[in-house]
């Protein structure tokens, strides 16, 4: 069965330093993928390459059976695989209703016929944004523009969506809305979650990949990922590690 | 939503239009304020033009005078070495200008804002010096003088020299063009990506729009109508020089541009009808003519940072109660 995603041998270097060294990785379409890994692992670096920002050194991704490595950005969007940004990026001067708009041409523009907004009330409503929609970007709150970032993607009708930190700056309260939020969402399309925050892996992911140095360390299950020795020795630190 | 705006639309394009048209034959005796006139128009060409890239893309192109002059040594040459009529020669001039606008504006995919605009200034002083040293096209700084006027061929009329009034109203049908050309780009879904890519083109490219190619598309309308409102003032003034075209020209179309208001449709022309007149219009106060232009530049700087007309409107709909505008006008000078 031809996976969802699937990369093969990706290599990144940037001077002397292997930000990706060998990695491969399959995500069916029916599960939701997680990955961790200290600062610096290499996890951004992942999706800047898979999504064409960034030249892989080596290496092929497929998306859907169909090789997308070597596309620009915008094609590779196109194709279905869509991401956010670590921090927020709206169009901060225009109201919401103006970001959907821009966010829905693309795909509007390749079906036809359809209206540009065509089930955003529903969509909007969904994400909690639906009195907002004449607010600037800008003005509203850091979650809410988190909400709107996922709304504006949902609008390209990706197969996956590739989330840099999705709950990066909110609080506790606002972390397990947004674990609500993105739970539902795997019903519209698959997910790629990179996280710190365990809580958001640990309940919303089907299989957790562990990056250190660029290189992948551990591939499984959420709760093998925890008791597994070598992750917890280089990313997840514990008490026992002090021990003799 | 804008329904109530739809009547004062209609009616001020209709009046501007009836204005343009009539203003030439008004001053039609007195020759001076008649090629004042012709001189506005043409800058309203060339705002419209300015302000497709550095108020909707947000790109200041600094060799948007350049290029103007690529389009009128092209249309010159082609007229008078080699005898094409200028109604061909001008379009092959603006294409050219178009063509080259594309290629130097290649850099602008790499960089952004203030870098693009630097490096804009050096490619302005370099085609400046390439018409300097090449007199073979230009005359190099002596400049080319008796540019013949257009002929106009009528059927059972016979030809003659486009001249005088009939110059001017020629100037205000092509400026027309030119801001109805502006207009349909910037509200067609062209437009709406061109002011995305403005905003943040990285965003914009992850969305999954193709960001270079609008931005070539940006380009090439740009260039077609500065080489076209090049090719029209070789013609008009009769006399065109590397000084004609010089990084002083394209500050100065572009300050028309913020002066009115970029990123809106009217704004430029504003700009180019209070800016454009000034020179001529203040010939007897020539010691103090630089420093009003000055003052008025700075006042409105400081007091209308969004320019007269962007700044004008958002009151103006509030006052017809309507909504207001999907697009907001830019904080920064772009």
């Amino acid at each position: 069965m031809t996976a969802l995603l699937e990369a093969r041998g990706l290599m990144k270097r940037f001077g002397g330093v292997w930000a990706l060294r060998d990695v491969d990785l399959r995500q069916e379409a029916t599960e939701t993928l997680g990955m961790i890994g200290p600062n610096g692992s290499g996890k951004t670096t992942f999706i800047n390459a898979v999504t064409g920002h960034l030249a892989l050194d080596a290496g092929d991704v497929l998306l859907d059976g169909e090789r997308v490595s070597g596309r620009p950005t915008h094609r590779i969007a196109q194709a279905g695989m869509v991401r956010t940004y670590q921090a927020v990026r709206v169009y901060g001067r225009f109201p919401v209703d103006e970001n959907l708009r821009i966010a829905s041409l693309p795909h509007y523009e390749r079906v036809g016929r359809r209206q540009p907004l065509e089930g955003v009330e529903e969509l909007l409503a969904r994400l909690g944004l639906a009195d907002k929609r004449q607010a600037p970007a800008g003005s509203l709150t850091l979650f809410e523009q988190r909400r709107l970032e996922l709304a504006m993607r949902l609008l390209a009708r990706p197969k996956l969506l590739m989330l840099d930190e999705p709950v990066a700056g909110l609080n506790p309260g606002e972390i397990r809305e947004m674990i609500a939020v993105l739970k539902e969402l795997r019903r519209t399309c698959a997910l790629f979650v990179i996280e710190h925050t365990m809580k958001v892996i640990m309940e919303l992911a089907d299989r957790v990949i562990v990056l250190v140095s660029g290189e992948k360390i551990a591939d499984g299950a959420p709760a093998a990922i925890l008791k597994d020795d070598n992750v917890i020795r280089q990313y997840l630190g514990s008490v026992r590690a002090f021990r003799p | 939503m804008t329904d109530r705006l739809r009547v004062p639309r209609v009616a001020g394009v209709v009046l501007l239009v009836a204005l343009a048209l009539a203003l030439p034959v008004a001053v039609a005796d007195r020759r001076f304020y008649a090629f004042i006139v012709g001189i506005t128009f043409l800058h309203v060409l060339w705002t419209a033009g300015m302000n497709l890239l550095s108020g909707f893309t947000g790109l200041i192109p600094l060799m948007y005078a350049g290029l103007a002059g690529i389009g009128a040594y092209v249309t010159v040459n082609l007229v008078m070495s080699a005898g094409v009529s200028f109604w061909l020669a001008m379009p092959l001039g603006a294409v050219a200008a178009a063509v080259v606008g594309v290629v130097l504006g290649l850099p602008a995919l790499r960089l952004r804002g203030f870098y693009f605009t630097l490096s804009s200034l050096v490619i302005q002083s370099a085609l400046t010096l390439l018409f300097v040293y090449f007199p073979r096209f230009t005359q190099g700084d002596t400049g080319i003088s008796q540019i013949p006027a257009p002929t106009v061929t009528l059927p059972g009329l016979g030809t003659a020299a486009l001249t005088g009034v009939w110059f001017e109203e020629t100037l205000a049908v092509a400026a027309m063009l030119a801001v109805l050309v502006v207009w349909r780009v910037t509200r067609s879904r062209w437009g709406a990506y061109l002011v995305a890519i403005r905003e943040d083109d990285v965003l914009t490219e992850a969305l999954g729009i193709d960001v270079t190619r609008f931005r070539v598309i940006a380009f090439f309308i740009s260039s077609l109508l500065a080489g076209m409102g090049g090719a029209f003032y070789a013609h008009y003034v009769a006399f065109v020089s590397p000084r004609s075209f010089d990084v002083l020209t394209s500050l100065n179309i572009w300050l028309m541009v913020a002066f009115g208001g970029r990123g809106t449709i009217a704004g430029p022309i504003v700009g180019a009808v209070i800016l454009a007149p000034i020179p001529y219009l203040l010939q007897d106060l020539y010691l103090y003519k630089d420093i009003i232009y000055g003052v008025l530049i700075v006042l409105v700087t400081v007091f209308l940072p969004a320019g007269v007309w962007g700044s004008l409107l958002p009151r103006l709909r509030a006052r017809l109660g309507a909504a207001a505008p999907a697009r907001v006008p830019g904080k920064e000078f772009v």
